[in-house]
């Protein structure tokens, strides 16, 4: 491969950039959304029913600590074809950024429930049986201790879910998910075309980058004394 | 108050079953500061856990006034514990909520005031504990003492009838101990709350203890009044534990005795005489002379008290006729001849 010729910046499709941009920050934002709105209670539902905790229900935690491991073992290429039914039936669509979405979010589940789990497991049992000793019921327990004293690990572990979204992003560029993964796949690699993949990666990189940092700080924010 | 009927529980640990507490039964009146001590591992933290059923017990009954706690559905404990406070070796506090949000959290688990009045009784709380200048603090931004006194004024929040303290003081240094003893002594005197503690260490039972429990194995070894405790311990272990208070040295009269061949007296005072010039007086009337060999003079909560172990040099009365005379007087003089 000759030398890259910084010209060929000039000859790149912005507008392509532009909209691929937005599909990656669409894709991400949504698929967070949902992912932290299932995600977060499967955590605290594999915490509290695991063996020796709160509500124990040991054969309950088994089954769901095996889906887990399952949906989290699947490649996520192939996660993308498998659900190409479910997509459809949820979003009327299996392919673009709407159809991207479904699988991008059964991906990401079971990854930040397991990470939520062991946040929670972090929280000092001290502080869960202080307020057991004060006669705490269950929700309150899980409301008002383990999620606020769990907080920065729980803004981690949403950061770290992100950045590995932006990941799965770029995959879905094989159901025409779009978005800057898939450019850089189609015309960076397939096409050859440098100047495409050095862009869109460098504005992945960015994503990530930007992402850590708020969350990061967000973390900091948060952390307590 | 409390009634505690053998009480039993098991853990098994590598597939032997330890049994943590061993037939234990104990009685606490109401207002009285009720002390349970032990050497770790005697089983004493499982106990003062069973008390609130943090720990179900394997068998036997906790009975609180009326309620036998060990018969409540799960719902009804719940709202039960709401008015039984606990404080703890290690504090718990919430570290994501400031010192008023821990005093604060109890009220909002019980939802039984308006959010101002919430506030108003955080800040009562917070001033009858000393600390209404840190409100706003974290607790990390506090020292061990300060956290203390927020898992205090946490425990009070709901007008507890008990408060349970699980090795309140084990964490912190000599003087903040002193300050967090005279703080539940206050509490106690104040608002009249029965309070059952466990702890290690001797000085927490004798600073702040009326009734006191000895711990081994599992099993109440001895039980009684503090005084009675310190100063007839009847238990090995007991007076194991009283070795380094000076009380209860029982165990070393019969090395004093061999080494000093004369016979030796133990003086037990309570109260008054301890004051006195007793040894003195009695000296100048039966020409008793004794040989110093150890003794501890102190306060048992507010009583002073004191024991002396001398040997007899030399006395114009017989030895058994001793007893008496130091009974006239308000010692008591056990002759160990």
């Amino acid at each position: 491969m000759s030398g890259f010729d910084p010209s060929l910046l000039l000859t790149v499709d912005w507008p392509e950039i532009g909209t691929a941009t937005l599909d990656t920050l669409t894709m991400l934002g949504v698929s967070l959304l949902f992912t932290i709105v299932f995600g977060l209670p499967l955590g605290v539902l594999l915490y509290i029913s695991a063996p020796g905790q709160l509500r124990a229900r040991p054969r309950l935690y088994a089954v769901m600590s095996f889906l887990v491991n399952v949906l989290r073992s699947l490649p996520f290429v192939i996660l993308l074809i498998v659900l190409i039914p479910l997509t459809l039936l949820l979003v009327g669509t299996s392919i673009g950024v709407a159809g991207a979405i479904v699988p991008l979010v059964v991906g990401a589940i079971p990854f930040f429930g397991r990470l939520v789990e062991n946040v929670l497991r972090e929280v000092d049992r001290g502080v869960i049986e202080a307020s057991q000793s004060m006669g705490a019921k269950l929700p309150q327990i899980v409301f008002k201790v383990l999620l606020p004293e769990a907080m920065p690990g729980l803004i981690g572990a949403a950061t770290v879910t992100a950045v590995a979204l932006v990941g799965y992003t770029a995959m879905s560029g094989v159901i025409g998910g779009g978005g800057l993964g898939d450019l850089a796949i189609r015309y960076g690699y397939q096409r050859f075309q440098t100047e495409v993949m050095i862009v869109t990666v460098a504005l992945l990189l960015v994503l990530v980058q930007a992402l850590q940092t708020a969350g990061d700080a967000l973390v900091r924010r948060c952390r307590f004394g | 108050m409390i009634e505690v009927r053998n009480l039993s529980k098991h853990f098994s640990h590598e597939g032997r079953s330890i049994a943590a507490l061993d037939d234990v039964s104990l009685q606490v009146a109401a207002g009285e500061i009720y002390g349970i001590i032990g050497r770790s591992g005697a089983g004493k933290s499982t106990l003062i856990r069973c008390l609130n059923l943090l720990e179900r017990p394997d068998s036997g009954t906790v009975t609180l006034g009326e309620q036998e706690l060990t018969a409540l559905p799960e719902a009804e404990l719940q709202l039960r514990r709401q008015r039984i406070g606990m404080v703890f070796q290690h504090f718990n506090l919430l570290r994501s909520r400031t010192v008023a949000g821990n005093v604060r959290f109890p009220l909002e688990l019980a939802a039984t005031l308006s959010p101002a009045q919430m506030d108003a009784r955080v800040d009562e709380l917070l001033q009858l504990v000393g600390l209404a200048d840190h409100k706003d603090k974290r607790p990390s931004q506090l020292s061990g003492g300060q956290k203390q006194r927020v898992g205090i004024a946490r425990a009070l929040a709901n007008h507890p009838d008990l408060l349970l303290c699980d090795e309140a003081t084990s964490a912190l240094d000599p003087e903040t101990t002193d300050s967090i003893l005279a703080l539940l002594a206050d509490i106690n005197r104040q608002l009249n709350l029965t309070i059952v503690l466990i702890t290690h260490d001797m000085r927490v039972i004798r600073q702040l203890c009326d009734h006191v429990s000895v711990m081994d194995h599992g099993k109440v070894v001895e039980k009684g009044s503090v005084l009675d405790v310190f100063l007839q311990p009847q238990h090995a272990v007991t007076r194991s534990l009283l070795a380094e208070t000076g009380f209860g040295q029982g165990e070393r009269v019969d090395a004093w005795r061999a080494r000093i061949g004369v016979p030796l007296l133990k003086l037990t005072f309570v109260g008054e005489p301890t004051l006195s010039p007793v040894l003195d007086k009695v000296g100048r009337e039966t020409g008793l002379r004794v040989n110093l060999l150890s003794g501890t003079l102190s306060e048992i909560r507010d009583t002073p008290c004191g024991q002396l172990l001398v040997g007899v040099v030399a006395s114009d009365v017989e030895l058994p006729a001793l007893p008496e005379i130091f009974a006239r007087e308000g010692v008591r003089c056990e002759v160990l001849a």
